[in-house]
């Protein structure tokens, strides 16, 4: 950093404002380990369950969701948790991201058993939660994949009218592969190109 | 309109280390040296200026046993920052 105790100029100013946001933004790399794991997650938990509930004819097809609870949930407490360890900086950025994905969680939480008691198949209500997350985190992280995948997560949804429950199923491991894995991917694949590039 | 920019602001690695906590909010001392480019002495003097004028606050602590310096944001020194910025804001405007 040059010239550190000189006045800046207006123009100067800016400049430094501008500089070191969009360095302290990068400084937070997302590294689309969650949109992997519960991507991965919701596809197989999804498949199963069409499985279990339209070829073995299972009493509780259901149970294939277990996996995310005893899965899902321990291994992205344990991933933060080391990320914690490891960060020297708060982010902004980072805290946003995480209150959205808790708001759609609460969300979810509450919409499966109202859903469920009405005799309806929550899956649609679930692709329009995760789609406005999705929505926002691309918009947060200004990654297109993630507005894309967004619109695949709504449009899944809408379908889901013309749609059986069982169906529905599907149509959720379909937009998880679009909307959270390709996006995941690519994410990944950003982060590591970054992450050379300053090394 | 120059002249009433917020002085604090018009020296360069302080207004770095306040653009930087206004997206992190807080961060380790190294890593505010690391992403400035300072040294250590110089970023100590310009931390201590921002801590004076209430705009961060300084938390030592030890992490593994190593002595931790963590920088963090106060509310002053976002009201400040972001009075700071509507005023170059300002000044571009009377430009155009």
């Amino acid at each position: 950093m040059e010239n550190i105790e000189k006045n800046l100029s207006p123009q100067e100013s800016l400049r430094v404002i501008r500089e070191t946001i969009d360095l302290a933004k990068h400084s937070f790399r997302e590294n689309g380990f969650h949109f992997l794991l519960w991507g991965w997650l919701v596809v197989i938990a999804s498949v199963a369950h069409y499985y279990l509930a339209e070829i073995q004819h299972a009493a509780r097809p259901d149970m294939a969701w277990m996996i995310m609870v005893v899965v899902g949930v321990p291994v992205a407490f344990f991933y933060e948790w080391r990320r914690s360890k490891r960060e020297k900086s708060e982010n902004i950025v980072h805290n946003w991201y995480g209150l959205i994905w808790l708001g759609f969680g609460v969300s979810m939480v509450i919409s499966i058993p109202m859903a469920v008691r009405n005799g309806l198949s929550p899956i649609p209500f679930i692709l329009v939660l995760i789609g406005f997350a999705t929505f926002m985190s691309g918009v947060l992280l200004r990654f297109t994949p993630l507005l894309i995948g967004a619109a695949v997560m709504w449009a899944g949804a809408l379908w889901c009218m013309f749609l059986t429950p069982s169906q529905h199923l599907l149509i959720q491991a379909g937009c998880a592969v679009l909307g959270y894995l390709v996006p995941g991917y690519l994410l990944n694949a950003q982060s590591r190109s970054r992450h050379v590039q300053r090394t | 309109m120059y002249k009433e920019l917020n002085p604090l602001f018009l020296s360069q690695l302080r207004l770095a280390v306040m653009s930087f906590l206004m997206v992190a909010r807080e961060a380790e001392f190294n890593l505010l040296k690391e992403k400035t480019g300072a040294t250590a002495g110089n970023l100590s003097v310009q931390i201590g200026k921002l801590q004076e004028a209430g705009y961060i606050e300084v938390e030592k602590t030890y992490k593994n046993n190593y002595p931790l310096t963590i920088c963090r944001i106060t509310s002053e020194g976002i009201a400040a920052f972001e009075a700071f910025y509507g005023d170059l804001k300002t000044y571009f405007d009377s430009e155009k």
